[in-house]
Order: structure tokens, then C-alpha cells, then sequence
């Protein structure tokens, strides 16, 4: 049979130019994938209650300004927090299992640089008020407030004891560690938005608490804790021995309390290393002498290493019980101490051995702990322990009264005295404005049931784009690490320790720009759309389409079949699953 | 230009003067050294190929349509069992007319495992729509492989060049390297036809198709599959015509006379031309047929040349479990429709299986075991398979 010149009735190849559109697959579905984006572990756990994803994100893209701004949005001083936080974000990081946490905490520094090397300025977001807001103190928790409450209109005032604005950040933390030109260009801002200053005016003391309570609509009560424990020996009025905080104030007013000779420094928090690696740019062999272990030592393990490399020794379960000498401390009788029960700090307590040794020392630095004085304050203010009882706002039982910072039943660190301040200046503000609070009004604006507010959150202001903010966070088991490889975190540099003695220079040296965002860039950005595109790309239905809108993507819900293709593939966990009824 | 190439090396400057635009492959002993040698071509700037990166052979033939239909050359190779695992895609590819061109270096199929040669791999996909050309020596395998793309592209059906496993991949030859500008005077640029994904006027192909239309759609095939005997003896002439060199889907070697007529393929083919040389000498009567395209069979090719002889003994180095091998199944279909004063009697021998080697002295005890019997019997003779 020839049938090669036949034709038949169809084309070569069977052709539909009809679209597939016509079969609406979205009517299988009985499942529903939802673009949520859900807060990191490292937001939630900020007390500043920064948007870390966000500007890794940014500074990922070398979107340095828009960086900066997020992080302004929730805190004024990122090239400080990004030399004295303590980080305990890059504990969190949800990449310390894939390899090694990000560095959050080199990445904020080099942003909050930029923003003071760019001269970068904030603009007072809200409509200028009349009312008046008095801050008392004007340490980090106290700046935070002001600054806030600046941004949003309000007439502020800051009273303070000291002769420049800071705190512990100026008068306590060393220059090494944060230097005081990083310090005085933050603060400077701060002049700049129009905050009043009133500078050695202690409140209670130059300036009554009635005054505040007559001229002002509110009152941020920010004073700190200085009041400095002392320990009850014998020989305790000889001279050379110094109080931690009095001592670190001295050295950064530029004095020189010792020159050389062997110090003791007594305890174990992060006022010790301080005192004892200042100790070491003055000169002096020294001693940490601390009655329990190194693993009970309050102070950062960063901060222990870094004593050590500036050759300060350790005398652990050591307790002293006699100051030797005339006139002078000459050394000190101490007592073997060993390691009993855990106490209420879930630290072991440390027990005395009655073993007796004897150590030369030409002088001893007691950082043993601070306590607050409540007793200055005005007498209808609650408090109990010596902290001021407060609710989650900030608020006392006074409802014109707040308080935070180390006044506050909150760790003592810079970070949480910063994330109070920002909590009390919306309190201040609901406050004014006379909203009620019945308690959970601001749950949607925090980083999760456990992290603090976001003022970009509340204002709606969105440098990185979060379109479906959810309250929840995100667990490192809903990544899809598979689209993650593997990159070693960035080597942080620092001065050789030969030169560090010498002088009071920063150690830890500024990163470059191409390690910086390479470092960001390692950002896993979890819970938050980055426009990666796997969605996308994965759908077998193009039921996700690029949003019209703007950032991101939307889901065709006339097509999607809830197949969980998209959700499965996400890699930051920014999507879910959800099941109908 | 001429220089000394393998078998899988002539595949791959037959594939770049061809001016491929796309290669989707897995690799496999003993082809990968084909998609190597296009990779580096690509890599030192010769050729201007966008490789997929896939996690299979049947992935690779479905990039492989994907990107036929949109439009570009499109070139992949295989081999044993991952010529298997592409089967689903290989009637795909045919129905959907797309014209790929794929080298498929012959290799014996597990279990038991073996990377040697024979042609059970090929053989076994003779029914999936795809049009297969066996190849001699290196020199062939080269201009097969352009030809191809020019049989392929006239007849929109895909195109199988086959070659053995070492004997030919693996194995060197001074060949002689036709110029990039001749073969383009040969080869006009691919053109995607009406099978084209443009996406200026989207439409989609191969869509589910009913009953009152599916068999006008493989009835097609089939008139194509018989249309391309006559383009590939067209392609066969126009590429002595620019070349010199003349293939033919059948070629006789030294049949005049002969009455017992031996049928290779591949490179057995190369060692049937010594044994039938020496035979002639010893004044035997006989001769060859090389056959090259296993699909479209050329039926009447076979007649012509085969017609009136007294005997044929086909050497099959594939075999169909159940039946005989498979050329020898060709051979009968085809000759049975002859007069039975004008029907050779027809001998099948099953040699070389998992490389084992087809000798001269393999062919001479083919040619005698046929010279010496009456009649053939109804199963093949395995040649050389140690009994206990």
C-alpha cells in the first residue's frame, strides 16, 4: 500500500491554542498556601527589638542608608550597640546549626558607622505636640525614651547628673570598647532632633520631682543603678581600693587612678574585665579574684577571652577576707572557697574551705555589683527590692510615672535598658493620648509573644517589605535548608594584642564593605520573603504570580491546587499551609 | 582536515559542525566521553552550546523536547541502560515530531551488568517512532551524525546514530573532519516549523487527543517513518555530492554471484569485508549485506539486493528473548513476500553478546555451518556459548 502522498485531518503534532486557563484547578484544592511573613528568632530575641532580618536583608543589597533607617526605626544608637550589645541574637541565629551564626553584631556596627561617616539625620516622624515629657536620666534607657518620644512630636527634656549625656555608655564602658567620638556622634543626633538637655541636674537633688510632676505630662524615670556594693573586711578604709563604677568613670573623665603596680579585681561580671583590662593600659600585673568558677562568671565569654589576651590573670574560687597594710592596701588574705548547691541564680554557690592563703597586691577594684536607690524617689512610686514594679508598658502604678533601664527588674545590659526606653516611650505616648490599655493591644507589633515592640511595626513604616506581618515565630524546623550552602562566618579582626596595652585605641577593627555583605548575605531571613522566587518558580499550576502591587507574590487562588509545592520550598519559612475547615 | 579521533569524539565534532544550540544528557560509560568533548568545546569558545544539567536520561530527553519545540538544535547521546530509561520519552519525542538528534553508543543491558557492546540497548526501541542509523567505523559515525540532523529536520522525526560500545567509541581512526562552512552549505539552519513554543503565540502540543483523532496523528508517523527512506537516500547523495562520500541505508558488498549472502551491521560489518575477502579467495561464492537503517527498514532495499540468492545468514549481536534476533526477524518479514523459487533460505546466528568478540573466523564458521545445512533450523544458532 502507498500511502505516502496521503494527508489526513490534523495537524502534525496535536496543537491547543485554547489557554489552560479554562480548567480553574483552584476548585481541587482543600488546602491553602499563605504568604505569612513570621519574625525571626534573632527579632524576637533583641531586646531593642530591632528588625535584624530586615537589614541583613538590605545590607545584603549594600542598601546601607535603608539599613540604617530600619534599625533606626527601633534604636538610636547602632554604631554603639554594635561594639558594647552582647548579642545574644547571634544565639538564636537559626544558622548555627546549618554552620556557624551570623554575625549579627559586626554587621549593625558597620551600618550604625555608615549612618555617622554619611552624617545620616532622622526626621521627627509624628506631628509636633505640646505636651511635655521629662526624662530622668540620660543613660541608654533614658536616651532611648527621648529619642522616641522626639520622633514622635513631643517636647522633651532630659535631666542628668553628669556633664555629658550617655550614662555607662560614656562614663562606664572604656573607650577601647566603644570610643567617645561613636558616642558623641549618636548623642549628637539627638541635640539635633531639638531634645532639651539639662545637664548636672540631678533629679531629687537640683531639681524636685514636684517640679517635674507640675511642669510636665509625663515622667520617664531612668537612673540607673549606682549605688555600689561594698564588702564588710577588715582594712576596707585603707587607701587603693576603688569602686568599679567610680573607678571607670575616672579613667573615662581622662584621669589616671593607678600607675602600674599588681591590682586585685574582685568579681566576675563584665565591670570587672573592664576594670581589669583598664587596669592593664594603666600599667598594672593584674588579677580577676573571683570565689566561684569561670563557668559562673556572669561576664561574656567574648569578654573573658579578651582579657585573657591582655594578660589578665584568674584567681578562681577565691574570696577575700582581710586587707593587709598600713596606710595602703598591700595585699590581701584569701580563702579557698569550692562549689556547693545551685543558688536562685542557677549558678553553684560557693561554699568557704577555711583554707587561708595570702596575695601581694598594691591595690584592689570591687565590682561585686550595683544596686539601685529607690528611696530618692517620689514616695507614691511602688517598688520592691529595690527595683521599681512596672507594667509590660513601662508604666508604674503612678499612670504619669515610667521607669526603665537598671531601675527596672530587666538584665542590666545596655541592649534591654534601650528596649525599655522605646517600650516606655509608647506607653508615654497611649498614654497621652488617652488609650487604655487592657494588656495585649500591642501584641500585633511585637517580635513575637516574647520580643519587644516594633515602632516600625505600629507606624506601618515599611523599609523592608513585610506584607502579611504575623505575631508567630518561625522554627528552624520550617526552613528548607536545602537552598542554604555552607559559608564560614566572617573572621572579625582585631588589634594584635602587643599593641593594645599602650593606649585606650579600639581592639576590634571596622570590616570591610565586601565582608560585610558577604556576611549579611549569609542571612537566612527567616519567616520573611526576600522575592527568592522558589514559589514561584516551583508552582506547577502558575497559580503564584508576581504581586502587581509591589514586593513579592500573590497566590491564584482560581488555579492553585494547594498541592503545598510553594510552602514546602520555601526556604526562610515564610509561607504556610493553610487547611480549610 | 584530517585527525585521529574515537568513536565518541567524531559524535561530538559531528554534533558542533552540526551548530547544536542545546545538549540535555546524563552521563553513562561508555557515551559520557561524548558530552565531555562537547563540554569542552563549549568551554574553549568551538561551540556555542547551552547544556541542562539533569538528573537522568529521562529527564534529559524531556529537556530535550522542551527545548526542540522551543525552537533551537537540539543533540543528547546514551547508552545501555540509560537508553532504557528513557523509552517513555522516546515516544514522546517522535509523536510530538520533534527532530533531536541522539547518539546511542551500544551497550549490553543489566543484569548481569556489562558496559560492552551489542546492540540489545537499540534494538529494543526499534518501535518507538525513532529513526535508526548504524554506523561502521568512526569515519561514518561522524557524518552520520550530520546527516542525521538533516534527515531529522526533513522529516520531523528524531534520529538515532548508533555506534558500538569501545569498538568504535573508545577506538581511534585518522578521519577526515569536514569544514564548519561546507557543512553549513549542507545543513540549513534549524527551523522549528509549526511545532514551535513561540511565546508570541502561545500554544501547547501533544495535549490529550480522543479517539476520532489520535490515529490520524500516529498514522502520520507511520507515512513519515515510509517517506524517509526516500530523504535519507536524498541526504545519502547530497552529502556524496558535497563530501564524496556515499552511504547507503543498504550496501552490497561483493553479492554478485554469491549464493550464500551474510548480513551484518556495525562493526561487524568491517570484519564481514575481511572474512568474505578470504572466503572469495578459497573460491567460496559469497557475500555481504551492511545494513545502516534498522528504521524505516528498508524493506525494499533488502529485496533487491537479497532476491533470488540461495541462502542468507544473518549475524544478530542483540537478541529478542522468545524469538530470534532481531534483524534476522527483519530480514524473513521483508524476504516472505518473495516467490518461493525467488525466497533464500534464511539462517540466524546470535554472536558477541556483552562484547564478546565477533572474529573472522567467527564469520567463516557462520558461513560454513550455513553452507553445510539443508535447512535452517526454526531458532537462531548462538555462536561460541559454552555449553557443560
Amino acid at each position: 500500500m502507498k500511502y505516502t502522498d496521503k494527508q489526513v485531518q490534523v495537524p502534525l503534532c496535536a496543537v491547543s491554542t485554547a489557554s489552560s486557563l479554562l480548567n480553574k484547578t483552584g476548585s481541587w484544592r482543600f488546602a491553602e498556601p499563605q504568604f505569612i511573613d513570621r519574625v525571626s528568632p534573632c527579632n524576637q530575641q533583641c531586646p531593642a527589638g530591632e528588625d535584624i532580618t530586615g537589614y541583613m536583608y538590605l545590607a545584603g543589597q549594600e542598601r546601607f542608608e535603608e539599613a540604617w533607617r530600619l534599625i533606626m526605626e527601633e534604636n538610636p544608637f547602632p554604631a554603639t550597640m554594635g561594639r558594647v550589645c552582647f548579642h545574644t541574637c547571634e544565639d538564636r541565629c537559626n544558622r548555627k546549626d546549618h554552620d556557624e551564626a551570623l554575625a549579627i553584631h559586626t554587621v549593625e556596627r558597620f551600618i550604625g558607622d555608615y549612618g555617622l561617616s554619611q552624617g545620616l539625620k532622622v526626621n521627627i516622624a509624628g506631628e509636633i505636640k505640646d505636651k511635655k515629657v521629662a526624662i530622668a536620666g540620660a543613660g541608654p534607657g533614658g536616651l532611648s525614651a527621648a529619642y522616641h518620644l522626639r520622633r514622635m512630636g513631643y517636647n522633651v527634656h532630659v535631666f542628668d547628673l553628669n556633664e555629658k549625656p550617655g550614662g555607662l555608655l560614656r562614663y562606664g564602658i572604656p573607650s577601647y570598647r566603644l570610643p567617645k567620638d561613636v558616642i558623641d556622634g549618636e548623642i549628637g543626633r539627638l541635640y539635633d532632633m531639638g531634645i532639651e538637655f539639662k545637664m548636672e541636674t540631678q533629679v531629687g537633688k537640683d531639681i524636685s520631682w514636684d517640679d517635674l510632676d507640675r511642669d510636665f505630662n509625663a515622667v520617664f524615670i531612668a537612673i540607673g543603678a549606682y549605688r555600689e556594693q561594698f564588702l564588710s573586711l577588715e582594712g576596707m578604709e585603707k587607701d587603693g581600693i576603688y569602686k568599679a563604677l567610680e573607678f571607670l568613670r575616672n579613667v573615662n573623665k581622662g584621669n589616671k587612678p593607678i600607675s602600674g603596680g599588681k591590682i586585685a579585681v574582685i568579681g566576675g561580671g563584665n565591670s570587672a574585665i573592664d576594670c581589669a583590662m583598664v587596669s592593664r593600659r594603666l600599667g598594672a600585673e593584674v588579677t580577676i579574684v573571683y570565689r566561684r568558677s569561670e563557668a559562673e562568671m556572669p561576664a561574656h565569654g567574648e569578654e573573658i577571652e579578651m582579657a585573657r589576651e591582655d594578660g589578665v590573670d584568674f584567681l578562681f574560687l577565691s574570696n577575700p577576707v582581710e586587707v593587709y597594710g598600713n596606710s595602703k592596701i598591700t595585699g590581701l588574705k584569701l580563702e579557698k572557697m569550692t562549689l556547693g548547691e545551685k543558688d536562685s541564680s542557677g549558678r553553684r554557690r560557693p561554699v568557704p574551705t577555711g583554707e587561708i592563703f595570702d596575695v601581694d597586691f598594691d591595690g584592689m577594684i570591687l565590682a561585686v555589683g550595683e544596686s539601685t536607690d529607690v528611696e530618692g524617689l517620689p514616695s507614691s512610686i511602688d517598688h520592691k527590692e529595690g527595683v521599681v514594679s512596672t507594667n509590660y508598658m513601662s508604666q508604674t502604678n503612678e499612670p504619669k510615672y515610667f521607669a526603665g533601664g537598671d531601675i527596672i527588674d530587666i538584665p542590666h545590659t545596655v541592649t534591654n535598658a534601650i528596649g525599655a526606653g522605646k517600650r516606655a516611650a509608647v506607653g508615654i505616648d497611649r498614654f497621652l493620648q488617652g488609650i487604655k490599655d487592657e494588656g495585649n493591644e500591642l501584641d500585633g507589633f511585637r517580635w513575637g509573644s516574647e520580643g519587644n515592640i516594633s515602632i516600625a511595626g505600629l507606624n506601618g513604616v515599611r523599609l523592608f517589605p513585610r506584607k502579611n506581618p504575623a505575631y508567630e515565630v518561625v522554627d528552624q524546623k520550617e526552613l528548607n535548608n536545602f537552598y542554604f550552602d555552607h559559608r564560614p562566618r566572617i573572621k572579625i579582626s582585631s588589634m594584635p594584642s602587643k599593641d593594645r596595652l599602650s593606649n585606650f585605641n579600639e581592639v576590634v577593627k571596622s570590616q570591610s564593605k565586601d565582608n560585610i555583605v558577604a556576611e549579611a548575605r549569609r542571612c537566612f531571613n527567616c519567616g520573611s520573603c526576600t522575592e527568592c522566587g522558589n514559589c514561584y518558580t516551583f508552582c506547577p499550576d502558575n497559580a503564584v504570580k508576581k504581586d502587581p502591587a509591589g514586593y513579592g507574590f500573590i497566590i491564584d487562588l482560581d488555579y492553585c491546587k494547594g498541592c503545598g509545592i510553594c510552602v514546602n520550598e520555601c526556604p526562610r519559612g515564610a509561607m504556610k499551609m493553610k487547611y480549610m475547615e | 582536515m584530517r585527525k585521529v579521533l574515537t568513536g565518541n569524539q567524531a559524535v561530538a565534532y559531528g554534533a558542533m559542525l552540526s551548530d547544536i544550540q542545546v545538549v540535555a544528557a546524563y552521563p553513562i560509560t561508555p557515551q559520557t566521553t561524548i558530552i565531555e568533548e562537547l563540554a569542552d568545546m563549549q568551554a574553549d569558545g568551538r561551540a556555542d552550546i547551552d547544556y541542562i544539567r539533569v538528573e537522568s536520561e529521562h529527564s534529559a530527553m524531556a529537556a530535550c523536547i522542551g527545548a526542540s519545540m522551543g525552537g533551537v538544535r537540539t543533540f543528547t547521546a546514551t547508552s545501555g541502560q540509560g537508553l532504557f530509561l528513557m523509552h517513555e520519552m522516546l515516544h514522546y519525542a517522535s509523536g510530538a515530531r520533534v527532530p533531536i538528534v541522539m547518539a546511542n553508543v551500544n551497550r549490553a543491558g543489566a543484569a548481569p551488568w556489562s558496559i560492552w557492546s551489542d546492540q540489545t540497548d537499540s534494538v529494543s526501541q526499534r518501535d518507538t517512532g525513532w529513526i535508526q542509523l548504524y554506523c561502521e567505523g568512526n569515519q561514518e559515525v561522524l557524518d552520520t551524525t550530520i546527516m542525521a540532523f538533516k534527515i531529522a529536520e526533513s522529516i520531523r522525526l528524531p534520529v538515532m546514530v548508533v555506534l558500538d560500545a569501545f569498538f568504535l567509541s573508545h577506538t581511534s581512526e585518522p578521519i577526515d573532519i569536514p569544514d564548519m562552512e561546507t557543512v553549513k552549505k549542507f545543513l540549513p539552519p534549524f527551523d522549528p516549523g509549526e511545532i514551535w513554543l513561540d511565546p508570541d503565540n502561545p500554544k501547547s502540543f501533544g495535549g490529550i487527543t480522543m479517539s476520532n483523532a489520535y490515529m490520524e496523528f500516529r498514522w502520520q508517523v507511520q507515512r513519515d517513518m515510509e517517506k524517509a527512506k526516500a530523504i535519507i537516500t536524498t541526504v545519502h547523495k547530497e552529502f556524496e555530492d558535497t563530501f564524496g562520500r556515499l552511504y547507503r541505508q543498504v550496501e552490497e558488498y561483493k553479492t554478485e554471484n554469491a549464493d550464500i549472502v551474510l548480513v551484518l551491521s556495525g562493526t561487524v560489518a568491517s570484519t564481514g569485508r575481511d572474512a568474505i575477502d578470504t572466503l572469495r579467495e578459497r573460491g567460496e561464492k559469497t557475500g555481504m549485506i551492511k545494513m545502516k537503517t534498522l528504521r524505516p527498514f528498508p524493506r525494499e532495499d533488502v529485496i533487491a539486493a537479497l532476491k533470488g540468492k540461495k541462502k542468507v545468514a544473518i549475524i544478530d549481536r542483540n537478541f529478542s528473548p522468545g524469538a530470534t534476533g532481531v534483524w534476522a526477524q527483519e530480514i524473513k518479514n521483508a524476504l516472505y513476500e518473495l516467490p518461493e523459487n525467488e525466497r533464500p533460505l534464511i539462517y540466524g546466528y546470535v554472536a558477541g553478546l556483552g562484547g564478546r568478540d565477533i572474529s573472522t573466523k567467527t564469520i567463516e564458521e557462520v558461513y560454513s555451518k550455513t553452507k553445510n545445512s539443508e535447512k535452517p533450523d526454526d531458532v537462531d544458532i548462538w555462536i561460541g556459548v559454552k555449553y557443560v
